[in-house]
């Protein structure tokens, strides 16, 4: 018998489940810490882009001359709750997976999915404008349209040779 | 106590159509035995209701959802997830309403309700003084 394959849908590498973790591994780290030294661990920059009980959602990015299209997987989540943010540099996701009716209650219940608040901040390759943004919500997935600053774009450069 | 497995007919991972990514996922699901019906909720991002397969056989529930290629324009910056089909079956065993299985899909989300049958719900029975 053989067994469909399990992959994550998350690729190895700095992945938001472990960063997920390391939140928690730092949380409890502090909380040692904090009964031998007078203050907590000192903080890196990337530990404080999530905090303990809250996830991560997957990103996928693409760009061409003139764009950078945002893919995100946020199945069951209302898109009145979801918040997305531009600056020049940067592209922010923010909000909350409710937990159903039926993944609370009485009963027994074995849980995979991870429900409370996420905050995604992400890169952008180059500055964007920040008025020309459109977001659309569709069976699941958020995809996000940023136009580059036009001062941004590449531009071609013509190779001419010497004149003789 | 349900169990999530591939059930033993399954030999191997469908083979995905010319042009599509070939792999199948498995869905995150979270499981729920409310003793009336057990609900399985499926995170099934970028499947279309109507090509979602529902199948209960031999209490065996199979859930399979067809996702269509949504490539990105341009060049790839950052790629944290693959997009494909998704699979996965749970094995429920005996003591289930077959025909009045339901499932609907909103947002992403497949909620399949199987409704155990009348006989075997857990009961209250009153105690007459």
């Amino acid at each position: 018998m053989s067994l469909i394959p399990f992959r994550t849908k998350r690729p190895t590498g700095m992945e938001p489940t472990s960063l997920a973790t390391l939140a928690d591994f730092r949380h409890e780290m502090n909380r040692m810490f904090e009964g031998f030294f007078s203050r907590p661990l000192p903080t890196l920059p990337w530990f404080d882009t999530i905090e303990p009980g809250q996830w991560l959602p997957t990103v996928d990015m693409s760009e061409n001359d003139r764009q950078i299209h945002v893919r995100v997987e946020l199945p069951g989540i209302d898109p009145q709750d979801v918040d997305v943010s531009v600056s020049e540099d940067r592209l922010v996701i923010a909000g909350e997976k409710k937990s159903t009716a039926e993944s609370s209650g009485e009963g027994w219940t074995h849980r995979e999915s991870r429900y409370g608040s996420f905050t995604r901040a992400i890169p952008l390759p180059e500055s964007v404008d920040p008025a020309n943004v459109t977001a659309r919500y569709d069976k699941g997935v958020l995809t996000v349209e940023l136009q580059k600053s036009p001062a941004s774009t590449s531009r071609r450069i013509p190779v001419t040779t010497a004149a003789k | 106590m349900v169990t999530t497995t591939s059930p033993a007919r399954d030999t191997a991972p469908q083979p995905a159509a010319a042009g599509r990514e070939a792999q199948t996922y498995q869905p995150t699901v979270d499981i729920c035995d409310r003793g009336a019906e057990v609900t399985i909720t499926a995170d099934v991002p970028g499947a279309r209701p109507d090509g979602i397969d529902v199948t209960f056989d031999d209490g065996v529930l199979t859930v399979h959802a067809t996702v269509p290629a949504r490539p990105l324009p341009g060049r790839a910056v950052i790629r944290e997830y693959g997009v494909g089909d998704y699979r996965r079956a749970f094995r429920l065993g005996t003591g289930f309403d077959a025909s009045q299985i339901t499932a609907e899909c909103r947002a992403g989300v497949l909620t399949v309700r199987v409704p155990r049958l009348a006989a075997v719900r857990p009961r209250t029975i009153e105690v007459r003084g």
